[in-house]
């Protein structure tokens, strides 16, 4: 049974201007006392999570909403385990698979066929495991001898289509998603819906963030508004 | 898994970055044979040396010289480069290390040949001193692995790390015995006797010329790798979880 328990989650992180980051600045600022260190480290403090408590149970889908910088991604990051809380504790039981990025992995100048094993690879797939997907990825994707050919010479709808179906081959407990998912042209989209569906529904509790209502609506999403890093209310759409 | 996710990685480098040359890889080679070939050509008129000697010496210097800068500077931005995986795929940071030093070794492997070949036509030196390159090499990697994390490590948050180291190793590359040797200086300077980099070479470069490291060499290898590779690790448990907002 998947779960997730998140309580009093904080996250926040030091934005770094030039400054903080030159070794010079920061062996003056030891030289020459207290002065020049509070210019030197011109870091800011940035207060991403603020106080999160949460309980995302068994068969359950949570849409976060909210403007951009309210948090969303940063919660994402950090149940993916990318962001280490540096404040509160979040347990999670269950695999997770994280599509935070559609195209992390992927590599203009490889062929489609070695774009599925790299995109697979960084989705957390092994080598079997995409040995015996790739024929359905392949299938779904109806770019039969294109996958032969660099991803540089799709066009921008083909190369959505790949990466859709390579990200929608895993089948984790827990997905997360930034943004919504889909692909191609409108011929292509009942399928694209009709995969979605059986994607998120495979997974035992999904937690998207989406500007995007009616995709939510119709992952049946609870929703879960942020801003400034807390959660705002909590209504079921 | 991870592990084939390193090992996946460095092998796309090497692939994507011959991808559509006619001889691939074997430019590595080649590269390493033209600059082994034209140094070793001017250096032996230069210092009036005999080019069966100097060439193989030359060769082994200028390849494990190639593998312990290409690891250091390469693993100064290990982490940079690999920021848009750190911050959008859940794997371990190390992943980006691991492979900026699996793809370093498989080019020092394409390098090796030019070795193979001088030493074929240069009449083979092997003795039973050529076997101190399994633990020679181990010393050597060992110092290898810990320094370039480190580098990884600290340039990653300070930006102006990767530029000093850059310029060191240029330096010492002139300071250490190369393209000269060692026995053309009559007294031993400190800045040979000094110079770790000197004693990392010798463990590998004396066994490949059939001949033992010096003592000192192992003593101050071994005890390099004993003090580093801790202090790497320690560096990184701290360091982790925090690699991810530096980037």
């Amino acid at each position: 049974m998947a779960h997730i328990s998140i309580k009093n989650l904080s996250v926040e992180f030091k934005v770094y201007g030039s400054n903080a980051r030159s070794l010079k600045k920061q062996l003056l600022s030891h030289a020459t006392g207290g002065r020049i260190a509070s210019n030197a480290d011109d870091s800011i403090t940035v207060k991403a999570l603020d106080d999160i408590s949460l309980e995302i149970c068994h068969g359950e889908r949570i849409g976060l909403t909210g403007h951009n910088g309210s948090g969303k991604t940063t919660l994402l990051r950090t149940l993916a385990g990318i962001y280490k809380p540096t404040g509160g504790s979040i347990e999670i039981e269950g695999t997770i698979g994280a599509l935070l990025d559609p195209a992390s992995g992927m590599d203009p100048e490889a062929t489609g066929i070695e774009n599925i094993y790299l995109r697979g690879y960084v989705l957390g797939m092994s080598k079997k495991e995409i040995d015996t997907k790739i024929g359905g990825i392949a299938e779904f994707t109806e770019l039969g001898k294109f996958l032969e050919l660099p991803v540089k010479t799709y066009s921008a709808g083909m190369y959505s289509r790949l990466g859709f179906a390579i990200s929608t081959a895993i089948r984790p407990d827990i997905l997360l998603i930034d943004e919504g998912i889909g692909a191609g042209d409108a011929g292509f989209r009942e399928k694209v819906v009709q995969r979605t569906q059986e994607f998120v529904s495979s997974a035992q509790i999904a937690v998207f963030a989406s500007h995007d209502h009616a995709f939510l609506q119709d992952m049946g999403a609870q929703f879960l508004a942020f801003e400034h890093g807390k959660i705002a209310n909590n209504n079921t759409a | 898994m991870r592990r084939e996710l390193w090992w996946v990685f460095a092998a796309h480098d090497i692939k994507q970055r011959f991808r559509r040359s006619t001889l691939g890889p074997l430019w590595l080679t080649l590269t390493m044979g033209i600059m082994v070939g034209a140094l070793g050509f001017v250096f032996s008129q230069l210092f009036k040396q005999d080019l069966t000697e100097f060439l193989p010496y030359l060769a082994v210097g200028i390849i494990f010289w190639g593998l312990l800068t290409s690891v250091i500077n390469e693993g100064c931005t290990a982490f940079v480069a690999g920021e848009g995986y750190i911050q959008n795929v859940p794997m371990p940071i190390s992943v980006h290390y691991y492979r900026v030093f699996a793809r370093n070794i498989i080019i020092w492997a394409h390098n090796m040949v030019i070795y193979f070949l001088v030493i074929l036509v240069f009449t083979p030196k092997f003795s039973l001193f050529t076997i101190l390159i399994l633990p020679g090499f181990l010393v050597f990697l060992l110092n290898l692995a810990w320094m370039g994390l480190v580098a990884g490590i600290l340039s990653t948050r300070f930006r102006d790390i990767p530029q000093v180291i850059t310029n060191l190793l240029q330096v010492v590359f002139f300071v250490t015995p190369i393209f000269w040797s060692a026995k053309v200086l009559p007294d031993r300077t400190a800045f040979i006797e000094l110079n770790i980099f000197y004693h990392l070479l010798e463990l590998v470069r004396s066994p490949l010329l059939g001949s033992a490291p010096p003592p000192l060499s192992w003593i101050v290898g071994c005890t390099m790798a004993i003090v580093g590779i801790p202090f790497s690790i320690w560096l990184y448990r701290r360091a982790y979880a925090r690699i991810p907002y530096w980037v």
